[in-house]
C-alpha cells in the first residue's frame, strides 16, 4: 500500500512528464479501440450485406434444389420450419420460385418469379426496403383485382418499364398448362446483386400460386437471426424440424463469398497487428524516455541505501498505475469515438451509385462496431507494453553503480 | 558547416532517442509504401482481368451500340488502323470481337447462347479464358469452324460421350467406389471434360435478320467459376463468327485498346477517339464495368483511411520522441544560451536535428519500403489457397495472383509527406525555446 | 421444359427429312422426296389434337392450324378452356404470342429460341427453322424385306461433313410400296438414341393419304412423349395474306 502511494506521489512530482506520457498511452489506446472498431464494422458490415438482403444466416431447400431449380422440387414440410423459426424469434421468409417469360409493350426478357409473404420479407430482409422507385408489395398500393410486381432494375431497363408499367407474365405452370397473367410494376429495386438485377420479378405468394398452379409451393426458406445467433446456431436450431429438407448455413451456399470474407479477416488482422506496433512503439518510446531521465534519481536513492529491487518494484508500481490511469483515459475516449463511429460512420460513396461485389450488393457507409474485443486487446496490450517499458530502463539503472547513475546525464 | 556538425553530433550524443525516432520514421514509410503499392497491385490485377475478358481498356464502338447492342452495328477494325492505336505509347495491343446470340444445338440439349467472336492470337495471350481450360485446346486459326466453351454449358449440352466416360469410370470404378457417389453421377460429371470434337449447330440471326445455321466441333472447354460465363458464353474464332453473321472481313462489334498499364486512361482515349473519328465512340473501362471501378474507389477509399491512421500513430511517435527530447534537454539548451549563443543559431540546430532526422529516416525508410514492394512485383503473392472456390467481382472471375504495383510517384510522393511532417512536427520545440527562462532552468 | 428440338412434323414447321443424295437401290431418293413433301404444300389449313406427357403432368391441345410458303404461320388453340383462344404467329423468324385470358400480344424474344413451344417436346426454335435438309445428308437402302409382317425399306442417313445438323444418325423407315414413313430414328455422335418419330393411323385426308399421327419420343426421358393426330387437313387451300397479321392475331 505504501509502495502505491509512493508510486502514485512520484507520478505527480513531475507533472509534466507524466501528464505527457499519459496522454501518450491514452491517445494510442483510443486510437486503436477506435480503428478496430471501424476495422470490425467492415468485416461486420461485409458480412451483412451478404446476409442481410435476401440470402440470410441460413437456408433451407429440398435436397437437389439448388443445382437443378426444378418447380417440382419444393420443401415437404415448410409449415414446421417456419414454426420452429417463429417459435426462436429468428426472421424466416418463405419463397417459391418459377421461371417465365415477361413482356412489356414490345420488349420480352426471361425472368425468375419469386413469390414471396410480403410481411415476413420486411421483417427479416432488407431487400424489401431497397427500392430504387415505387414501394414494395403491400396490399394497400392497389385496387382491387391488380397484381403487384418488383423488377430488378436490369430487367426493368431491358424491359423499358417503370413504376405503373403493365406487364405480362407467362409461364409453364406446375400442370402443365400455359399460365399467362397481367401485373403492374410497384417497385424497381437498387442494384442487389447480378442475379436479381437481371432477372427478378417479385410477386406475392397468391399471386405465384395462381399463376404457376403452384397450390402453395415453396422451394426456399431464409432464416436471418439478424445478429441475435451465429448461422451454425440456426441451423442446429432448427435441425428438428428439417424433416429432410437440405438446411445450410450461408457460407456454404456462397462459398466464394465466405472464402472472400475469411480473407477479408485475415487482412483487417494484419492491419491491427501493424497498429499495434505503431502504438507500442509510441508508449515504449515515451516510456523508455521518461525513465532514462530520472537515472539520476536512482542513483540518489540507491546512495541512499535502496536495494536494486526496491527500484525495480517502485518503477513497476507507477508503470501500472501510469497505465491505470491512461487506459482508463484512453477507453473513455475510444469508446465514445467508435459509439459515433457505430452512428454516423464514414461515407465512403461519393459516388451516387450502387455497387456490387462477388454479386452481393454493398454497402458505402463505413461503420464500426463496439465489441469487447475492440477494447481489452488494445488495453491489455497497452498495459503489457507500459510495464515492459517501464521496467527495462528501470532494471538497467538497479544494476548501475551508485556514482555512474548519479553523474549519468 | 558549422551548425551542421553541431545538428549531428548532438542527434548521436543521445543514440537511443535518435535511433528510436529513425526507426519510427522508416516504419511508417515502409509500411505507407508497401501497402499502398500492394492494394494498388490488387486493383491493377482486378481491373486487368476483367479488361481481358471485356474488349480492353478501351473500347471502339459504333456509336448506337452501348444503348442497344445489335450485329449489324459494326466499327472498322482494319489492319492500318490497329497499327496506328498500337504505336501509341502506353498501348500494348488492340483486339477485335463479335459479339453476339444464337442458340446452341447438340445430340442431347439445346440452350441458348452469348457468342463471342475473338481474335486467336490475341485471346490465347491476353485474356484468362484461354488460361482456364480444362479440356482440349485453343484456337489456333481464325476461320475454323470450331467453338470453345464452358464446362457447365457442355454439361446442359449434354455433349461428350456417355459411352467413353462409362468406359473411364468403370475402369477406375475400384478407386472410386470409396465415395458415396453413383457411378452414373461420375459419368455424367465425366462427360462434358470428354467433349471436344463433338458437333455442334449454332444457330442465329445474321446481321440481314435472316436465320442462319453453321457446324461446328468443340475446341476446348474452360472453367473459369463464373456460372454466366461457363454456362452461356460460347467463343468462336473471328473470321468464323464473321462468316456466320454475315460481316464483312475486317469488321468487328468491338475493337478493344489494352495498355500496358491503367493510367493515363482518359488522355489515351482521347488519342483514339480522334483516329478513329466519328463513327465510333471510345469508350472506358469505367463506362463498361461501372460496378468494378466504384468498388475500386470505395475501397481505395478505406484504404487510404486505413494508411491514415498508421500515419497519425506514427506521426505520434515521432512528436512525442521530440517532446521528449525538448524537455530533456531545456537544461543544455539554457546552458546554450546563457553562454551565448543566439536563439537563432539554436532554433537552426533544432531545425537541422529534425531534418536530418527526417533524412535518415526517409532514406532507410524508401530503402526498405521500395525493396519490399519491388520484391513483391517480381514475385507476386499467391493468394489461391485463400479462395479454393475461385473468386469472382462484379461477375467476372478473377485470378488471385497479386503483384505489387509500385511506381516513381508513390516512392516520391510518401517521402516527401512523411519529410514534410517530421519538420512541421519539430517546429513545436521550437516554440518551447521561447518559453525559457533561464534562471529557472538552470537552477533545476 | 424440354429441350429437345422435334424436326418439323408438324404443319407448321417444315419437314425434318428430305435428305436427298446419292442414294442406291430401291430408287432412296424417291423414297426420301415423297417422305419430304408428305406434308408440304404451297398453303395448308388443319386440325389437330396434340398430347403431351411429361415426368409431372400431362396434357391435351386441340389446335387449328394456316401455313402459307414456309414463312407464314399461325395456330389457334381450342382446347382445353384454360388455354383456349391463345394464339402464335410466325411470320418470317419472329414469333407472336396472343393471350386473350389477358388480351395481350407478346413476342418471344430471341433469347427464349431453345425454350419448348407451348410445353411440348420441340422448342420455338424449330418454328422459325426452314429446315431444308435436302443437301444435308449421304443416305443408302440399308434393309429392304419384311419385318413384323410388313414390308419395309430402311434408309439410314449420315449428315455429310458441313451440313448444320447435330445428329450423328438419321434411319428412317418406310413401307415398302406406298413409301409412308413409319419410323424415324435419331441418334447423336456416340450412336446413342437421341428421339424417335413414329408414324400411323394412315387416312385418306385432303386428297393424300397420309400417317395422320405422329408420336416423338425423347430418348433420355423415356415416359415422356408428345403425340400429333390431325383431324382434318386440306392442302394448296387459298389463304390470304393478311392472315397472318398481328391484326389478325389479337382476334
Amino acid at each position: 500500500m505504501l509502495t502505491v502511494r509512493l508510486a502514485w506521489r512520484n507520478l505527480w512530482r513531475n507533472r509534466r512528464r507524466t501528464v505527457i506520457t499519459v496522454a501518450a498511452v491514452a491517445l494510442n489506446t483510443a486510437v486503436l479501440i477506435a480503428s478496430y472498431g471501424l476495422m470490425d464494422g467492415m468485416v461486420v458490415d461485409t458480412v451483412h450485406n451478404i446476409t442481410y438482403l435476401t440470402v440470410g444466416d441460413a437456408q433451407a431447400h429440398a435436397p437437389g434444389y439448388r443445382r437443378e431449380h426444378s418447380l417440382y422440387q419444393d420443401l415437404q414440410d415448410p409449415q414446421a420450419l417456419l414454426a420452429a423459426a417463429d417459435r426462436a424469434g429468428i426472421g424466416a421468409a418463405p419463397r417459391a420460385y418459377g421461371f417465365g417469360l415477361v413482356s412489356s409493350g414490345s420488349k420480352s426478357a426471361g425472368a425468375r418469379f419469386w413469390g414471396v409473404v410480403p410481411a415476413r420479407e420486411l421483417q427479416a430482409f432488407e431487400l424489401a426496403r431497397q427500392l430504387r422507385q415505387g414501394r414494395f408489395l403491400d396490399e394497400v398500393s392497389l385496387p382491387a383485382g391488380k397484381r403487384p410486381v418488383v423488377l430488378g432494375n436490369k430487367l426493368a431497363r431491358s424491359l423499358h418499364a417503370t413504376v405503373g408499367s403493365e406487364l405480362v407474365a407467362v409461364v409453364q405452370a406446375v400442370d402443365g398448362s400455359l399460365g399467362n397473367e397481367l401485373f403492374t410494376v410497384v417497385g424497381v429495386l437498387k442494384t442487389a446483386g447480378e442475379d436479381i438485377d437481371r432477372t427478378a420479378a417479385i410477386i406475392r405468394h397468391d399471386d405465384f400460386a395462381e399463376l404457376f398452379v403452384s397450390g402453395g409451393r415453396v422451394h426456399e426458406i431464409a432464416f436471418n437471426a439478424r445478429g441475435r445467433l451465429t448461422p451454425e446456431q440456426v441451423v442446429t436450431l432448427l435441425q428438428p424440424a428439417a424433416a429432410g429438407a437440405e438446411l445450410l448455413t450461408w457460407k456454404k451456399i456462397l462459398p466464394q463469398l465466405a472464402d472472400m470474407v475469411q480473407l477479408f479477416d485475415a487482412v483487417i488482422w494484419i492491419f491491427g497487428l501493424i497498429f499495434m506496433l505503431a502504438a507500442a512503439l509510441g508508449v515504449v518510446n515515451t516510456l523508455l524516455m521518461s525513465t532514462f531521465e530520472r537515472i539520476h534519481e536512482f542513483g540518489v536513492l540507491k546512495a541512499l541505501g535502496a536495494g536494486p529491487l526496491r527500484i525495480v518494484r517502485d518503477v513497476a508500481a507507477e508503470a501500472f498505475l501510469l497505465a491505470l490511469l491512461s487506459t482508463l483515459i484512453g477507453v473513455a475516449v475510444g469508446v465514445v469515438a467508435t459509439v459515433y463511429l457505430q452512428h454516423h460512420g464514414i461515407d465512403l460513396s461519393g459516388l451516387g451509385g450502387d455497387i456490387t461485389f462477388g454479386g452481393v450488393a454493398f454497402n458505402p457507409i463505413w461503420r464500426a462496431t463496439l465489441t469487447a474485443r475492440i477494447v481489452w486487446v488494445p488495453v491489455v496490450s497497452m498495459w503489457l507494453v507500459c510495464v515492459l517499458a517501464a521496467l527495462y530502463p528501470a532494471a538497467k539503472a538497479a544494476r548501475l553503480n551508485v556514482v555512474r547513475a548519479l553523474t549519468h546525464v | 558547416m558549422l551548425l551542421l556538425k553541431l545538428a549531428w553530433r548532438s542527434l548521436w550524443r543521445n543514440r537511443r532517442r535518435t535511433i528510436i525516432t529513425i526507426t519510427a520514421i522508416t516504419l511508417a514509410l515502409t509500411m505507407a509504401i508497401f501497402f499502398i503499392a500492394f492494394a494498388e497491385g490488387v486493383y491493377a490485377k482486378m481491373i486487368d482481368d476483367a479488361v481481358r475478358m471485356q474488349a480492353g481498356h478501351l473500347t471502339v464502338e459504333h456509336p448506337e451500340y452501348r444503348a442497344a447492342p445489335a450485329i449489324d452495328l459494326t466499327v472498322e477494325a482494319s489492319a492500318g488502323l490497329r497499327r496506328r492505336i498500337e504505336a501509341l505509347p502506353g498501348v500494348e495491343a488492340t483486339k477485335a470481337l463479335v459479339v453476339g446470340q444464337g442458340v446452341a444445338r447438340a445430340g442431347q440439349g439445346t440452350s441458348g447462347v452469348a457468342v463471342l467472336g475473338v481474335e486467336p492470337e490475341a485471346e490465347r495471350r491476353s485474356s484468362p479464358l484461354a488460361r482456364k481450360l480444362v479440356a482440349g485446346s485453343y484456337f489456333d486459326r481464325s476461320d475454323a469452324a470450331e467453338v470453345v466453351l464452358g464446362l457447365e454449358l457442355a454439361r446442359r449440352l449434354g455433349l461428350g460421350s456417355r459411352r467413353q466416360a462409362q468406359k473411364i469410370v468403370d475402369f477406375w470404378w475400384p478407386s472410386l467406389s470409396g465415395f458415396r457417389r453413383q457411378r452414373a453421377d461420375w459419368v455424367e460429371d465425366l462427360r462434358p471434360y470428354l467433349a471436344p470434337g463433338r458437333k455442334l449447330v449454332i444457330a442465329s440471326n445474321n446481321a440481314d435478320g435472316e436465320l442462319v445455321e453453321e457446324l461446328a466441333r468443340v475446341r476446348g472447354v474452360f472453367s473459369t467459376g463464373a456460372v454466366e460465363v461457363d454456362g452461356y458464353l460460347v467463343q468462336l474464332p473471328i473470321d468464323f463468327a464473321r462468316r456466320l453473321y454475315g460481316l464483312a472481313p475486317g469488321a468487328a462489334n468491338q475493337l478493344g485498346v489494352i495498355l500496358g498499364r491503367a493510367d493515363d486512361l482518359e488522355r489515351i482515349r482521347l488519342r483514339v477517339q480522334k483516329m478513329v473519328g466519328r463513327t465510333s465512340r471510345v469508350w472506358t473501362w469505367k463506362q463498361v464495368l461501372p460496378d468494378l471501378a466504384a468498388y475500386i474507389e470505395v475501397d481505395g477509399g478505406s484504404n487510404m483511411i486505413f494508411q491514415g491512421i498508421l500515419f497519425v500513430l506514427v506521426l505520434f511517435v515521432i512528436f512525442n520522441t521530440i517532446l521528449m527530447s525538448v524537455l530533456e534537454r531545456r537544461r543544455e539548451w539554457a546552458v546554450l544560451l546563457a553562454i551565448g549563443t543566439t536563439p537563432g543559431r539554436l532554433r537552426g540546430q533544432i531545425a537541422l536535428e529534425s531534418a536530418l532526422l527526417g533524412l535518415l529516416g526517409c532514406l532507410f525508410g524508401e530503402a526498405l519500403g521500395g525493396w519490399l514492394a519491388h520484391l513483391l512485383e517480381l514475385h507476386g503473392l499467391d493468394l489461391r489457397t485463400f479462395y479454393p472456390n475461385g473468386l469472382s467481382v462484379s461477375g467476372i472471375a478473377m485470378d488471385p495472383i497479386i503483384h505489387a504495383d509500385l511506381t516513381w510517384q508513390l516512392l516520391v510522393v510518401c517521402g516527401l509527406v512523411v519529410f514534410l511532417s517530421t519538420m512541421l512536427v519539430s517546429l513545436y520545440p521550437m516554440g518551447q525555446l521561447r518559453r525559457i527562462r533561464l534562471a529557472d532552468v538552470l537552477r533545476g | 421444359m424440354k429441350t429437345e428440338t422435334m424436326l418439323g412434323t408438324l404443319l407448321v414447321m417444315g419437314l425434318a427429312a428430305g435428305p436427298l443424295a446419292a442414294g442406291s437401290g430401291r430408287d432412296a431418293r424417291a423414297i426420301l422426296d415423297k417422305v419430304d413433301d408428305l406434308y408440304r404444300s404451297r398453303s395448308s389449313h388443319a386440325r389437330m389434337v396434340m398430347r403431351v406427357v411429361t415426368e409431372h403432368w400431362s396434357r391435351e391441345l386441340t389446335m387449328e392450324a394456316w401455313t402459307k410458303g414456309k414463312e407464314k404461320s399461325l395456330v389457334r388453340i381450342l382446347a382445353p378452356k384454360k388455354e383456349k383462344g391463345m394464339a402464335t404467329l410466325k411470320v418470317g423468324n419472329d414469333i407472336w404470342n396472343w393471350l386473350p385470358k389477358v388480351k395481350r400480344v407478346m413476342k418471344v424474344p430471341s433469347s427464349m429460341m431453345s425454350d419448348s413451344w407451348m410445353g411440348s417436346h420441340f422448342t420455338n426454335d424449330d418454328m422459325v427453322k426452314e429446315s431444308r435438309m435436302a443437301d444435308d445428308y449421304d443416305f443408302q437402302v440399308t434393309f429392304s424385306g419384311e419385318r413384323r409382317g410388313k414390308q419395309v425399306v430402311e434408309i439410314t442417313c449420315i449428315p455429310k461433313p458441313q451440313a448444320p445438323v447435330e445428329w450423328g444418325q438419321v434411319v428412317v423407315l418406310v413401307e415398302d410400296g406406298s413409301w409412308l414413313p413409319l419410323l424415324m430414328t435419331y441418334y447423336d455422335e456416340d450412336g446413342e438414341l437421341a428421339r424417335t418419330f413414329t408414324f400411323s393411323a394412315v387416312k385418306k385426308m385432303g386428297g393424300r393419304t397420309i400417317p395422320t399421327e405422329m408420336r416423338i419420343v425423347p430418348a433420355n426421358k423415356p415416359g415422356e412423349y408428345t403425340l400429333v393426330r390431325y383431324q382434318d387437313i386440306e392442302f394448296d387451300v387459298e389463304l390470304p395474306d393478311d392472315m397472318f397479321s398481328l391484326r389478325r392475331l389479337r382476334r
